[in-house]
């Protein structure tokens, strides 16, 4: 029997999807971000169905509880994303300082 | 054309005197100011420097590509960097000068530990100086004193050097630079008065930051 969990849990899972599809409708999501978020809510869908197939998973690489599993997998996706946004973030900077130039260079100029 | 680069940021207390006294050195005097809220580029101006205003505040790496533009477009032979707060001593430029003309050297770089006019504060000397060194050393540079503003680029290093370490961390860029596009360079003494005590351990680990995400940066 399906606990509550698990349903608000599903019910998520396909809000979530939902809004996936229709931000790649907008535009806002290309196809591969597209098939990596449906593929991600899908996974945490049969992570939470069945927890034994986590646990399953979780015993192949050598970990004793599947929960586990997926919190260290979420951190290391975690800092991942946050070392991927610092350079993005950098980067960004790097084309500001660039217009901040370019405006004080032309008024000059002038 | 001999052009001195002078970064400020809020600094309309020094920045006047700063001015009128490298005036008496160098062709030309390019004050960037870097967003100041003070009256910094109004005095500057006042001064006589030709002042190149950043909107918004990007850094004391960014004011100086900003100005190394400005001097590309301008002809300029020789490129001093000099501090805006008035911690260099205009006396120790057209010795540097005549240094970078007869050795034909591309850059000179200032160093506060080649004599001993200068009075470094304990923590800058033994504990900053010394980690920032290891930083150098793996760029494959060795200088004396690393992060000193004292800079006389010629027009070769000034066509080749493309500061993009936009905050602190571009004294570290710039002799790093200097080595991959195979410039020569030199160290010469110069003095350093601290106004105020700056820079400090978090601006330490800022620019050690900075250097690390710039490497993945292209």
């Amino acid at each position: 029997m399906l606990i509550l969990f698990q349903i608000l849990f599903s019910l998520f899972v396909l809000f979530a999807i939902v809004s996936v599809i229709k931000r790649k409708k907008e535009g806002l999501l290309g196809p591969k971000g597209t098939i990596f978020w449906i593929v991600f809510w899908l996974a945490a869908l049969v992570a939470v169905l069945w927890p034994n197939a986590l646990q399953v998973l979780a015993e192949y690489v050598g970990i004793g509880r599947g929960v586990d599993l997926v919190i260290y997998v979420a951190l290391v996706i975690v800092f991942y994303v946050l070392f991927k946004l610092n350079i993005k973030i950098e980067g960004l900077d790097r084309q500001l300082t660039k217009v901040v130039r370019k405006d004080s260079l032309d008024k000059n100029s002038k | 054309m001999f052009i001195a680069l002078v970064p400020a940021f809020n600094e309309e207390q020094k920045i006047g005197s700063v001015v009128q006294s490298l005036f008496e050195h160098v062709d030309k005097v390019v004050v960037i100011d870097d967003a100041s809220k003070d009256n910094t580029s109004k005095i500057a101006k006042e001064a006589g420097a030709t002042v190149l205003r950043h909107k918004i505040n990007r850094g004391q790496g960014a004011s100086l590509q900003t100005g190394h533009e400005y001097c590309l477009k301008n002809k300029a032979d020789y490129v001093l960097h000099f501090d805006g707060d008035g911690q260099f001593c205009v006396e120790d430029i057209l010795p540097a000068l005549e240094i970078v003309k007869k050795e034909n050297v591309d850059i000179l770089f200032g160093s506060r530990f080649l004599d001993d006019r200068t009075k470094v504060p304990f923590l800058k000397k033994y504990i900053l100086f010394p980690i920032a060194r290891i930083f150098n050393k793996m760029s494959g540079v060795y200088l004396t004193d690393i992060h000193n503003g004292f800079r006389i680029l010629n027009r070769k290093a000034l066509e080749n050097i493309v500061i993009e370490q936009d905050r602190m961390a571009h004294a570290t860029e710039i002799p790093a630079k200097a080595k991959k596009f195979g410039l020569n360079y030199i160290e010469f003494p110069v003095k350093v008065v601290y106004h105020q005590y700056g820079g400090g351990l978090i601006h330490g680990v800022g620019v050690l930051r900075d250097l690390f995400f710039g490497k993945f940066l292209k």
